[in-house]
């Protein structure tokens, strides 16, 4: 790429994230994040303490009362993060779906492609430049995000996070600017294939549920043993070989939920996470190179992704200035 | 009151033109139809696990306990709607409110309705109108759908009692859709920028629908998208019994606390627990009453002469 090409791209990537500060849009977006993790982090502390101050009390009878008492609640300060990947995973994506949303509408109402297509703007650069200045307004909504997590769970968690530990917060929040990334893409590429903008967000928001409620959903709904409260099989009084017996003749069923709950990116996006800060206890204390080999399905499958969306998004962007090019 | 008719078909009109209304009439009608599918199949799985469970058992000479899910409600299979309705459904009625108001202002509509002799009153009105009928085409819809699933699934008619219930959560479902839209149009009507309007009514959604259930119940976003998802297995610590005293002004926890007892519950929704169906209808109806009083005050003091909507 020519300078000429870079100073093209960064320009095109400023004008997008100008266009989203300018608008209000960002300052409501960073607050919207803000305010639900700040709550989720607060919320997750004092329910910790409250639990501590219960596992007092109950020692104190139990001592009266001269019984055994059991091990006090294990307090690990990352897995107070995970509220906060869970509304990444959910708000999140509609954030992003609703950034490429605008993205395309702003372009239609303003008029302003056409105004940028008689300069000498290449397509791809126009694609690299939406693509960048995505990037720069997730990332930023997300660093503060990162960053008043970490202070309250110093500040209201009471524990102030190692190195490693903000290594590992660094990486998770780096792999939700990808996730986030994703579902721009695919709200760009839908509000641009769209006569009626509207009814791209519309057609983008049914894509995020599923991807991000049913198909997950359907693995959960669709377990024979989540159909009921503490399991199917321990309220049949089943025994773990009898109930081995049993799912064998199950075996299409259950491969078919295994499948549809694969193929959902916010299943994917979730345990990758989950197992970097240890949300998942098997993962707790384990090494990055250890999580990365095991995870190792899930980090190719967000890859695939990625390459998917990339390619719809230019597709869509590709046919949008085409069209724009048109109708002036 | 004609003025009024003519703003609701002009919304409902700019609606159907631009397709968004067929899309979302689609939308939701899926949504009913994978409720129900989603419910047969764990149900007809779930009943094909205990056949084999008894028959391992009986090999074995081990008692059989009783089928846990030989009395379950039979309109307990459109559980999954419970949430769909506040997740898609209230981001789409968030989408018709924000579009009725922002369309208006992007076509220079609003400064051609009043330069005309009409009411600020009949223009709010007419946009309620227009969203409430558009919704109610949409709920009915999806109870019609409802009713011809639950008959092939059940090989037989919902009687007349599941009929009413069936009717009860789907107006209920309604009024729900009803909130957001107001949501949508005072979001709208408070900034400048249809992207702030819609960023701005997303926002009141996410903290309705996850950040409120989170402080009053302790349940984590995720869980509160799972109806089976069993609200016992979440703390229950003295932070959250002190939070749980807020529930009551939860419109998104009464929503699907009431939903589930019209789907999974008898008669009673309507005739002994009356009163507390009452209650649980309360809040809703109040925000919808504050956001609609909100709306309709807005719309009298703004200024609608010189302005264009801006993305």
């Amino acid at each position: 790429m020519t300078r000429r090409h870079r100073s093209n791209v960064l320009t095109l990537a400023g004008h997008e994230y100008r266009s989203a500060a300018r608008s209000g849009v960002l300052v409501l977006l960073i607050l919207s994040m803000v305010v639900v993790t700040a709550g989720a982090i607060t919320i997750a502390s004092f329910d910790f303490r409250a639990q501590i101050a219960d596992y007092a009390a109950y020692i104190a009878q139990a001592k009266a009362a001269g019984a055994t008492v059991t091990a006090p609640p294990l307090f690990f300060p990352l897995q107070l993060l995970r509220p906060v990947f869970e509304y990444i995973q959910i708000i999140g994506a509609v954030i992003a779906i609703g950034l490429g949303y605008l993205s395309v509408a702003r372009e239609r109402s303003g008029n302003t492609l056409p105004l940028i297509l008689t300069r000498p703007v290449r397509g791809r650069e126009l694609f690299l430049g939406r693509l960048l200045g995505a990037t720069a307004l997730i990332s930023t909504i997300l660093v503060v995000t990162a960053v008043i997590s970490v202070l309250l769970i110093g500040l209201v968690g009471g524990r102030w996070l190692s190195g490693a530990e903000l290594i590992k917060v660094a990486i998770t929040f780096g792999t939700a600017v990808i996730y986030m990334l994703l579902f721009y893409a695919l709200g760009t590429w839908l509000s641009a294939r769209s006569k009626v903008v509207a009814n791209g967000l519309v057609v983008a928001l049914v894509i995020w549920l599923s991807v991000v409620l049913i198909i997950p959903q359907i693995g959960d709904t669709m377990d024979p043993d989540n159909q009921v409260p503490g399991g199917l099989f321990a309220a049949l009084q089943v025994q773990k070989p009898d109930e081995k017996k049993v799912l064998a003749h199950f075996t299409t069923y259950e491969t078919i939920r295994n499948t549809l709950e694969e193929s959902s990116l916010t299943k994917h996006y979730e345990r990758l996470t989950f197992a970097v800060t240890g949300i998942k206890d098997k993962y707790n204390g384990k090494s990055l190179g250890t999580i990365a080999h095991a995870k190792r399905a899930d980090i190719e499958s967000i890859v695939l992704y990625m390459a998917l969306m990339s390619c719809l998004m230019w597709l869509g962007l590709r046919r949008e200035n085409a069209t724009r090019k048109d109708t002036r | 009151m004609i003025t009024t008719a003519v703003i609701a078909r002009q919304h409902l009109r700019l609606l159907s033109r631009s397709q968004t209304f067929l899309l979302m009439l689609v939308v939701l009608l899926g949504m009913t139809a994978l409720s129900g599918f989603i419910g047969w199949s764990s149900h007809a799985t779930i009943l094909r696990v205990y056949d084999e469970t008894v028959k391992t058992l009986t090999a074995a000479g081990k008692p059989v306990p009783p089928n846990p899910f030989a009395y379950k409600p039979r309109l307990s299979l459109l559980n999954n709607m419970i949430i769909y309705v506040p997740l898609i459904g209230a981001l789409l009625a968030i989408v018709i409110g924000n579009m009725s108001i922002t369309g208006d202002r992007q076509a220079g509509v609003t400064r051609v309705i009043f330069s005309r002799p009409v009411l600020r009153s009949s223009y709010f009105w007419g946009k309620v109108a227009g969203s409430a009928v558009a919704g109610a085409v949409i709920m009915a819809a999806c109870l019609l759908l409802s009713v011809i699933g639950l008959t092939l699934i059940n090989h037989g008619p919902p009687t007349a009692s599941e009929l009413v219930r069936l009717t009860a959560f789907y107006a209920l479902s309604g009024l729900y859709l009803l909130l957001f839209t107001l949501i949508g149009i005072v979001a709208a009507l408070l900034t400048s920028s249809q992207s702030l309007g819609l960023f701005a009514a997303v926002a009141v959604w996410a903290l309705i629908t996850f950040a409120t259930p989170q402080f009053t119940s302790g349940l984590r976003p995720v869980a509160s998208l799972n109806p089976i998802t069993d609200p016992v297995s979440v703390s229950h610590s003295r932070f959250f019994r002190a939070t749980s005293k807020a529930k009551p002004i939860a419109v998104n926890e009464q929503y699907k606390a009431l939903s589930s007892r019209l789907l999974s519950q008898g008669n009673d929704v309507l005739g002994a627990g009356a009163g507390k169906t009452a209650t649980q209808l309360a809040p809703i109806l109040f925000f919808v009453l504050l956001l609609g009083g909100w709306a309709h005050r807005l719309i009298a003091r703004r200024d609608f002469s010189e302005e264009t909507a801006r993305d």
